[in-house]
């Protein structure tokens, strides 16, 4: 037999590798391995998407969002008198400046809570 | 492949698995475990693992395949890449350990030549492997077994290319007799049952 005849040979050999008594177990204990590594990540990512949601909730809380809402709608209001005088087309500024842009803020986040529950309910 | 079951993936081509794989379906990726397993953790055993670590290592390769699955382009086969991956890791644990030098200078288990002449009773790949030091098994293994060049087999033990080719030579001569034995008489057809 040749160099590379045998070479070939030891090859298909090393690859013809005969399947274990336990493979099924095996790959078994491969799955649960992964779906543990899943797991700990969605907790973690959902651990982390909370934590940063309460930071944020108390940050906004904190800074006084909503009085300062209330002063950006009255300021909304003098600049859209002010544009009123130049152009008529300035109510659409005025609303999402004021009060309007909160209540659209949070029509999109309630949206976005709703694809995060559904996500979740497909993975669980 | 939405509500995908286990049997649903095994009609399917290791690139098909993997794709879903890549996209994150555990299940094909499981169906690729099933399928290559065994001959990953062969490869290991031939290496020098003990059954044990054998395993463990292999575990590990699947694992960091699963998580390197995009890198995978179809252009070998899945088996070889998570061979590949496999036989790194298994090196780096012994580098880890320490115990690739000891490895190096250790001498085979079986005398060479201690079956030669027997030609009645033929000799599987795992039998013939014994008989070689454990460097040349390694190195032996990786080419034959991962599909390593020597160029990378050198990389990956940290070894002269020189060294490695010697081992290489040195174990194919050993492998060729023992397998061969008396009259030349090839074995086919019989395969290692570790």
């Amino acid at each position: 037999m040749s160099e590379v005849d045998f070479e070939r040979r030891l090859e298909r050999l090393f690859a013809e590798a005969p399947e274990m008594p336990d493979a099924q177990a095996f790959a078994e204990r491969v799955e649960r391995r992964l779906d543990r590594g899943w797991t700990a990540r969605r907790w973690l990512i959902g651990a982390a998407g909370l934590a940063g949601g309460v930071i944020g909730a108390s940050q906004l809380l904190m800074a006084n969002v909503f009085q300062r809402a209330e002063a950006a709608e009255q300021s909304a209001r003098v600049i859209g008198q002010g544009l009123a005088r130049v152009t008529p087309t300035n109510d659409m500024v005025s609303a999402l400046s004021g009060g309007y842009g909160l209540w659209v803020a949070g029509a999109l986040a309630v949206v976005t809570m709703g694809f995060v529950l559904s996500r979740l309910i497909e993975e669980f | 492949m939405a509500g995908a079951t286990q049997s649903s993936f095994a009609s399917l081509h290791d690139v098909e698995l993997c794709s879903f794989a890549a996209a994150g379906e555990r299940l094909a990726f499981g169906e690729l475990v099933r399928r290559h397993g065994s001959a990953i953790r062969h490869l290991l055993r031939r290496m020098g693992a003990q059954p044990a670590e054998a395993d463990d290592v292999a575990q590990d390769a699947l694992l960091a395949a699963f998580e390197r699955i995009t890198e995978f382009r179809g252009e070998g086969t899945f088996a070889g890449w998570v061979k590949r991956i496999a036989a790194r890791q298994y090196l780096r644990r012994l580098q880890r350990e320490k115990r690739l030098s000891a490895f190096a200078a250790e001498q085979p288990e079986t005398e060479e030549g201690a079956a030669d002449g027997d030609a009645e009773h033929r000799i599987d790949l795992d039998e013939a492997l014994k008989t070689l030091s454990p460097a040349e098994r390694l190195c032996v293994s990786m080419c034959y077994g991962a599909g390593l060049s020597h160029g990378e087999a050198a990389d990956a033990l940290n070894l002269p290319l020189g060294t490695v080719k010697s081992h290489v030579k040195r174990g194919l001569d050993k492998l060729r007799t023992r397998m061969a034995p008396a009259g030349g008489a090839a074995l086919e057809g019989r395969r290692g049952n570790v």
